[in-house]
């Protein structure tokens, strides 16, 4: 991997501008949704199948709410609700995916998050079904939906202390000084519970120097599976 | 406690538990039951339950035992958790109160080694997701990543997509008769299923190699053209498919017992449906038609005749008929498919490590459990920046405790197999 | 003392049992019971009862992911397990025999699993089915995954393939009954197969 592998650019390079060439069946969608958002709009702009524009964090519940309940664009399912990470230094990104039967095109609105402090409105007041894709986020990248009933980590253990889906935790084959260096307990044989083992009685085979059918090869080399599983 | 839809659940047991209760109390000449103020958290000595302190309202709230009520832990090793989910249930007598999905027993980190994967090694990793539709897993990323590096599968290749994806679709929902009739104490059906299953299964891994994880799907096509022992078994097997199906059929839909514990059982209204972001065949069985296939058609489907198909009642019993009406639909589409399917290549010229230009692409299949996506951001590099899936049955799981309350603990795994949820999409 | 053979069989008193137990050359052992020649008679036992156990082995109803499913393939009727005596899938571990570990082994799996072994009677045994099991697979990068079930257990038998055909888990268990046989009268106890871990940090209690 190491060969394929070259540096990050910047996080800012990462949003691609593509000029507004919107296909003409999404063209009367993004007519409205100029009207109705107005000031909440920025960066818009269409794929072959997906309108997509970037809003402010903390106005996600109010937009989504627009974009719901607005007879006109009538967004009524939430088809997916996805964390982003653009790196140490950079922000995280709340993406929603929204699906209407009166448009042809997904609506995706990515709702940008500060990364020192990722907290950002739930909307688990519009979808319940919100709930889960929220405490995902949460588990694994760390945000905070403010209003979540259950925001527990789903997935890790309540003790776990990471974020594993930032991109500052790196996995263990990557790199040993990561976050993620000693993640796996198993890795570590000295928080093993060997009490068991040293307070149990002795073994009930005796190693084969010690048995009279033993063979003569069995005391140099220390036992063998082949000595054990001999019949008597 | 979770609340209760009057419009749903009359009489609610619970209510005539508690009812039952004072009388007894009455008879009994004790004082009515008092409700204790904050209740008594349940986290001490209770295998399995959280000796800590609650983190959130809602883990309060189900962990906080009133009156007469008790906690029972279901799985992770339990014979019918579907795989290896943990669902701690609340019970007051044998009505379940309060239900919390305990998830990420399964958790691999998919996600992130997807993330550290070329785009071609992403279609590998993603085969153990959703295992039973393992086709449609691989389906969403390739979508996705033909949008990133802006090429298109030549049209034999669509058509044999579709055709693996909706064989894949028989076998599943086939599965998904026999784990319900299972769940409930019905052995045979699943040994029907499983014909059906190991046939469909040949015949894919004669034309993929793989018998399971079939990793048949490449970023511009496929990996290889149909074969003669493909086409030989594929006409085999659509000589006498209906045969385990109509047998299964035969066994369980007017079984007594079956009828009795599936109809009126677990209602989901669209709205609700809607509300919770259940996708797929339960929410067609409760009347919304949603479909991605007609919704957003991808691949070849806006080529191909066929009706969304739903139910009206959006109970288990609606759910398990709706994925026969869907099997009888994909064999149908299977038709269609081997009719028109034309001639010429199956794989676009790709280079082996693709470095797609920045942007982000969203790529949504209709997979036998609902809407499965896949999200990718390129950053112009050989990985994907972030690749995301959301899986329909780990969405679908939220509904267990809005369904369950007020129903008895034998129903629980009833009424979740009717959900059909699949733990490797669960947990990623 | 015994009959000749024609009466009632007399049971003797502790005394005479001494002297007769000294006959067949055993003594008292100081912290109880008696060692001696008769003590051939429980191997002996043991060696008569592995053959059955080997021809009879219940599996746990255990998948954890995909291999469960290639795992219920090979008991149903087209690959049917049955025909080596395998078909009870037992769901309680106190019933089994072997445990099938069908699927990835994650961080927070591997303290339930591991009390289930602990919970199924001796003599056990373990088959890692899939390379998920036998060295972490395609997930072995993974931030919560074990990399190989023979981290935590012991393992008898390992069946490669991802997942194996159900050919493959046949041919396996097969295995495990030449294992079996082979090892016969010899089964130990859990204390020396190897290091077990009571508490994971990934464990909810």
């Amino acid at each position: 991997m190491a060969h394929l592998r070259r540096s990050r650019p910047a996080a800012d390079a990462l949003g691609r501008r593509r000029s507004l060439s919107a296909p003409a069946a999404a063209g009367s969608l993004v007519r409205i949704l100029t009207e109705r958002l107005g000031n909440d709009l920025h960066d818009l702009w269409t794929d072959e199948d997906t309108v997509e524009f970037q809003i402010d964090g903390s106005r996600n519940v109010d937009v989504l709410r627009t974009l719901r309940d607005d007879p006109d664009l009538d967004f009524f399912m939430l088809a997916d609700e996805a964390a982003v990470d653009y790196g140490p230094g950079a922000h995280f990104e709340v993406v929603y995916h929204l699906y209407s039967d009166k448009h042809p095109a997904w609506v995706r609105v990515r709702a940008r998050v500060d990364r020192s402090d990722p907290r950002i409105p739930t909307i688990t007041n519009l979808w319940k079904g919100a709930e889960f894709h929220e405490r995902e986020a949460y588990d694994m990248m760390g945000i905070i939906f403010e209003g979540n009933r259950d925001l527990r980590r789903i997935y890790m253990s309540p003790d776990y202390r990471s974020f594993p889906q930032r991109k500052d935790f790196v996995l263990p084959d990557d790199a040993a000084d990561s976050a993620a260096a000693g993640v796996n307990p198993l890795e570590r044989p000295e928080t093993w519970d060997l009490s068991r083992f040293r307070d149990a009685p002795a073994v009930t085979f005796p190693p084969s120097s010690e048995r009279p059918d033993a063979p003569a090869e069995g005391a140099e080399g220390g036992e063998t599976l082949a000595d054990k599983s001999r019949p008597r | 406690m979770t609340k209760i839809d009057p419009d749903i659940r009359i009489p609610d047991p619970i209510e005539l538990d508690r009812i039952e209760e004072q009388r007894l109390r009455s008879v009994a000449g004790l004082t009515p039951a008092q409700a204790i103020a904050g209740g008594e958290y349940a986290g001490f000595d209770q295998v399995g339950i959280p000796d800590r302190p609650p983190q959130t309202e809602r883990e309060r709230e189900v962990y906080t035992l009133d009156e007469g009520e008790m906690l029972i832990n279901m799985g992770p090793q339990h014979p019918s958790t579907h795989g290896v989910m943990r669902l701690v249930v609340k019970v007051r007598g044998e009505v379940v109160v309060d239900i919390d999905p305990v998830l990420g027993y399964l958790h691999r980190g998919i996600e992130k080694l997807c993330e550290n994967a070329t785009y071609t090694t992403v279609l590998t990793y993603v085969d153990p997701m959703d295992y039973l539709s393992t086709m449609h897993n691989e389906h969403a990323p390739a979508i996705a990543f033909e949008k990133l590096y802006g090429i298109r599968a030549p049209k034999r290749a669509e058509y044999i997509r579709a055709l693996v994806v909706e064989l894949n679709r028989v076998f599943s929902h086939g599965l998904m008769m026999g784990f319900l009739a299972l769940d409930m104490g019905g052995l045979t059906p699943i040994l029907y299923s499983f014909i059906n299953r190991d046939e469909i299964v040949d015949m894919l891994s004669a034309i993929s190699g793989q018998r399971m994880l079939f990793n048949f799907f490449r970023v511009g096509g496929v990996n290889w053209d149909t074969n003669d022992e493909f086409l030989s078994r594929l006409g085999t097997w659509r000589s006498h498919v209906m045969k385990n199906i109509e047998m299964n059929e035969w066994m369980i839909t007017d079984n007594e017992i079956f009828r009795a514990r599936t109809i009126n059982m677990g209602t989901l209204s669209g709205k609700q449906a809607i509300d919770l972001g259940v996708t797929g065949p339960n929410l067609r069985a409760s009347g919304v038609p949603f479909d991605v296939r007609k919704a957003h058609p991808y691949s070849i489907y806006n080529e191909l005749e066929f009706d969304v198909i739903t139910q009206e009642s959006g109970d288990s019993y609606a759910r398990y008929l709706q994925r026969i009406a869907e099997i009888k639909q994909s064999i149908n589409l299977i038709d269609q498919i081997v009719d028109k399917m034309p001639h010429g290549p199956v794989q676009a010229q790709v280079p082996g490590i693709i470095r797609p230009k920045p942007g982000r692409a969203y790529g949504a299949v209709e997979s036998p459990r609902g809407l499965y996506s896949v999200y990718a951001i390129s950053d112009g590099g050989p990985t994907p920046y972030r690749f995301r899936m959301r899986d329909p049955s780990f969405i679908t799981l939220q509904a267990m405790p809005v369904l369950m309350p007020g129903r008895l603990v034998a129903d629980t795994m009833a009424i979740m197999a009717s959900l059909d949820p699949v733990m490797g999409g669960v947990d990623k | 003392m015994p009959s000749d053979g024609n009466g009632p069989i007399i049971i003797p008193d502790a005394a005479q049992g001494d002297e007769l137990l000294q006959q067949f050359g055993m003594e008292e052992h100081p912290q109880g019971g008696f060692h001696g020649l008769l003590e051939v008679i429980p191997t002996k036992a043991d060696y008569v009862l592995d053959l059955i156990r080997a021809n009879s082995l219940w599996p746990l109803l255990s998948g954890l992911s995909c291999c469960a499913i290639e795992m219920m393939s090979t008991a149903t009727s087209v690959n049917d397990i049955d025909r080596f005596g395998m078909f009870p899938f037992r769901a309680s571990p106190r019933q089994a025999d072997v445990l099938i570990v069908a699927g990835t082994l994650t961080t927070k799996m591997a303290g339930p699993l591991v009390r289930l072994w602990e919970q199924m009677p001796e003599p056990k045994w373990c088959v890692a089915m899939g390379t998920c099991t036998t060295s972490g697979g395609r997930f072995k990068r993974s931030y919560s995954v074990v990399q190989g079930v023979d981290r935590v257990m012991p393992v008898d038998v390992y069946v490669p393939g991802c997942p194996p055909r159900p050919e493959g888990l046949i041919y396996g268990m097969m295995k495990l009954h030449e294992l079996v046989k082979q090892r016969r009268g010899e089964w130990r106890t859990y204390v020396d197969r190897g290091p077990q871990r009571t508490r994971w940090e990934g464990d909810v209690r």
